[in-house]
């Protein structure tokens, strides 16, 4: 949890960007002569929304994450090489040091059939498969998004593709970037703080810290409507999301104070209730998202 | 003796593809397309409350959520039979057409080119699967430089989504009865001066960039052609203003135009992963099931036609049917359609803007008591979306979606009609047998999304009729 040395902990939390992760990163990578290290990122049962999400970031840009701090070698969406040449790339990268992101939850009927990432020299790959291997080698695993960190709506009841989290697939320890989808900065901030310091502050979820370690509730932008009691009774209104079903209490990211796509918005901003999105129990245990 | 040629990843589209060909003498004669992804939307969707529809749909897919939050409110808009103010609607497909841009301009940037142009990528290591690279290495270099560059623009189009809708991907501010955004000038200004930026690069950058490529690899416009049998839900056709109309519901079927039948719309299981069953409880009541075992299936995808066809839907369908392209049907035109579709795009976003007033949003609380029904189908990125839904005692009992994709994507029927990219794949010729780059360029010129496509559904209260053979 949160240290005792430190100042008031938004104050803090804010200070630590991704930016500032990324510089750092990118100066050791420079003064040390360190390797970039190489990147797989699987897309699993999900939307690739974590991807796109990602594609948004700006200081650091995608480019930048991409080609300055990492060298990406296998990604479904990105790479320029298709068919065997493609998973050729993946294997290969197997035997160097890499980290492993996965986004989307592990499809596990029927042995993983309902995902097949690839067919190399005849045989089907399940993504389950290929996240089994790259998940034993790689040196770090980071779960990006709620359906690959907790199941989310991958796996949401009655669970046709019986997805799990990744995590409770692989028998290691994964790092936890949840949201539908992750903030661009929390997968950046995250793969710079490995890249120049290693494995970041988690909580016992095994999330960082400096991006889950306080509610939304906690720092909301309409905390004084709640304290005052001011409340939106239909979307649109200005006022506290609260008995909208807002889950800002239960949610830990930091969103309000981030925001969101150039740090211009984010949900409750735009007079809507948190979802829980990044939370554990998304979406069973967050529904009705909306209710009046 | 035929060859069998089989692409598993078909990268740079979302989701899961593969495609399998058999190639005689250098022509392609038969192909398969399949959709190796499931997650069972529908199924998920029964029983949980009718507005958490819109959140809950948007996640089917990463790029184009904004889609399904439009087609999920239009649907439940049609079950409580309540409709936004013009302001309202403007300012949601404001926040679509931002969509488009961020859609079109990765889908050609980061999706296409790199099929053309040698230094498009983002990997370290120079690594692909042919080697017919056109371009001079000036022009290559240029269009690498606006791979990077055309980062910046997707991101701000996704920006202006945010201003309006809070976030995306998945938005928060379209919803039932308009949208959730209190309109002010401060917004107003700034996603003004976003469009406008974009606009510049659009112009100066995107559009000269796809005729380069078309200049290099020409042969490209006598491929890819499929069936010519084009469908359009229509977008942005309610509008008095004519400045801001774009396509109607419509279809070309065999060259004669006309105006789209909804009821015409069915879907065939016969090649897909799904079987009937009989509802124990109440027998009269079909529904589908996946079964993987099924034999001789081949993919996830169903095959929705039209009055039995096999449609083409996407920036090509709506830039033909509405009279703003008509230099031919092919992989290059498809390319070129999009690319041009944005520009068409901004300018009705430019018409919106000028409409738009900063009057508050419109928000009811919403009850769903009786038993009622509701379609919502409107075009979207890459093409006609529609999304059923039935709902009874405040829950949903229905739910039903077919995806643009799945109408391109689709495998053959039980009348033996090939899906809409297969038939676009067959009598291609492929010049080496070793690097068939022909398939993936014609692929990709689709804009394939499988996280989309791939759907189960029952047809209790739904229009669609299923064919099992």
């Amino acid at each position: 949890m949160l240290k005792k040395k430190r100042r008031c902990p938004i104050y803090d939390s804010k200070d630590i960007t991704a930016r500032k992760m990324m510089d750092l990163a990118v100066n050791d990578i420079k003064s040390n002569n360190k390797n970039k290290i190489n990147l797989i990122w699987l897309e699993a049962t999900g939307c690739s929304g974590n991807l796109i999400s990602m594609l948004n970031a700006e200081n650091p840009s995608a480019d930048f994450l991409l080609k300055e701090m990492t060298n990406l070698k296998y990604n479904n969406s990105l790479m320029f090489a298709e068919g065997d040449a493609a998973y050729e790339q993946f294997l290969d990268t197997l035997e160097t040091e890499f980290i492993l992101v996965v986004e989307g939850a592990v499809s596990t009927r029927d042995n993983g059939q309902y995902n097949i990432i690839a067919r190399y020299q005849g045989k089907a790959i399940t993504a389950m498969e290929a996240i089994r291997i790259a998940g034993e080698k790689a040196k770090y695993v980071l779960a990006v998004g709620t359906c690959a960190s907790f199941g989310g709506i991958s796996a949401a009841a009655p669970n046709p593709s019986q997805s799990v989290s990744v995590p409770q697939f692989l028998n290691r320890q994964v790092i936890r970037v949840p949201g539908c989808p992750s903030h661009p900065d929390w997968v950046t901030g995250t793969i710079a703080n490995l890249v120049a310091f290693g494995i970041p502050e988690l909580d016992e979820l095994g999330r960082p810290i400096m991006f889950y370690g306080i509610t939304i509730h906690d720092r909301c932008t309409r905390r004084s409507y709640f304290d005052n009691g001011i409340f939106a009774s239909r979307l649109g209104e200005l006022g506290c999301m609260f008995k909208l079903g807002c889950r800002g209490p239960v949610t830990r990211t930091d969103c309000p104070v981030r925001q969101w796509n150039g740090y211009v918005n984010w949900p409750v901003e735009d007079n809507s209730p948190c979802i829980g999105c990044a939370g554990e129990r998304f979406p069973d245990g967050m529904e009705p998202f909306v209710r009046f | 003796m035929a060859n069998k040629i089989t692409i598993n990843p078909v990268t740079r589209i979302s989701g899961f593809l593969e495609i399998e060909v058999e190639v005689e003498q250098n022509k392609i004669v038969n192909a398969k397309s399949s959709g190796l992804f499931f997650r069972g939307f529908e199924k998920m969707l029964k029983g949980r409350p009718p507005l958490d529809a819109i959140y809950f749909t948007e996640r089917i897919c990463g790029i184009c959520s904004t889609a399904h939050s439009m087609a999920s409110t239009l649907a439940l808009e049609d079950v409580l039979k309540i409709y936004p103010n013009e302001n309202d609607k403007m300012i949601r497909e404001f926040m679509h057409g931002s969509e488009f841009i961020q859609n079109h301009l990765r889908h050609f940037y980061q999706f296409t080119i790199p099929d053309f142009v040698k230094g498009a990528r983002m990997e370290s290591s120079f690594i692909t699967s042919h080697n017919d690279y056109r371009l001079p290495e000036e022009i290559d270099k240029e269009l690498s430089e606006h791979y990077v560059k055309s980062l910046k623009y997707s991101r701000l189009a996704h920006e202006m989504t945010a201003v309006l809708g809070g976030k995306a991907p998945h938005n928060h501010g379209i919803f039932v009865g308009g949208v959730t955004v209190n309109m002010d000038s401060a917004k107003w200004i700034k996603i003004k001066s976003i469009l406008s930026d974009i606009k510049i690069f659009v112009e100066d950058m995107l559009i000269p960039d796809v005729y380069k490529i078309a200049e290099y690899y020409s042969d490209y416009f006598n491929n890819g052609i499929g069936y010519k049998n084009l469908m359009s839900y229509g977008i942005f056709d309610s509008y008095t203003d004519n400045r801001a109309f774009y396509v109607a519901p419509s279809v070309i079927i065999n060259g004669q135009y006309g105006t789209l039948d909804s009821d015409k719309i069915t879907e065939n299981i016969q090649n897909a992963w799904y079987e009937l069953i009989r509802d124990e409880v109440s027998p009269i009541v079909t529904t589908v099931n996946e079964n993987i075992h099924k034999e001789n299936a081949y993919t996830w995808i169903k095959a929705p036609r039209y009055d039995g066809y096999a449609m083409e839907v996407g920036p090509l369908a709506r830039m033909w049917l509405s009279g703003n392209y008509n230099r031919g049907i092919s992989t290059m035109d498809r390319t070129i359609a999009r690319v041009l579709e944005v520009k068409k795009i901004i300018e009705i976003m430019e018409v919106f803007l000028e409409k738009i007033t900063m009057i508050p949003s419109n928000q009811g609380s919403y009850e769903f008591n009786q038993e009622a029904y509701g379609k919502g189908l409107v075009d979207t990125t890459r093409g006609a979306l529609g999304h059923w839904t039935s709902v009874q005692n405040q829950t949903i009992q229905n739910y039903d979606i077919i995806t643009p994709s799945s109408w391109n994507l689709s495998p053959e029927d039980s009348n033996g009609l090939k899906g809409t990219v297969e038939m676009a794949l067959i009598g291609t010729n492929i010049q080496d047998i070793k690097n068939p780059v022909e398939i993936g360029r014609i692929v990709r010129s689709f804009d394939p999304c499988v996280s989309c496509a791939t759907h189960v559904f029952s047809d209790k209260y739904s229009p669609l009729e299923i064919r099992v053979v």
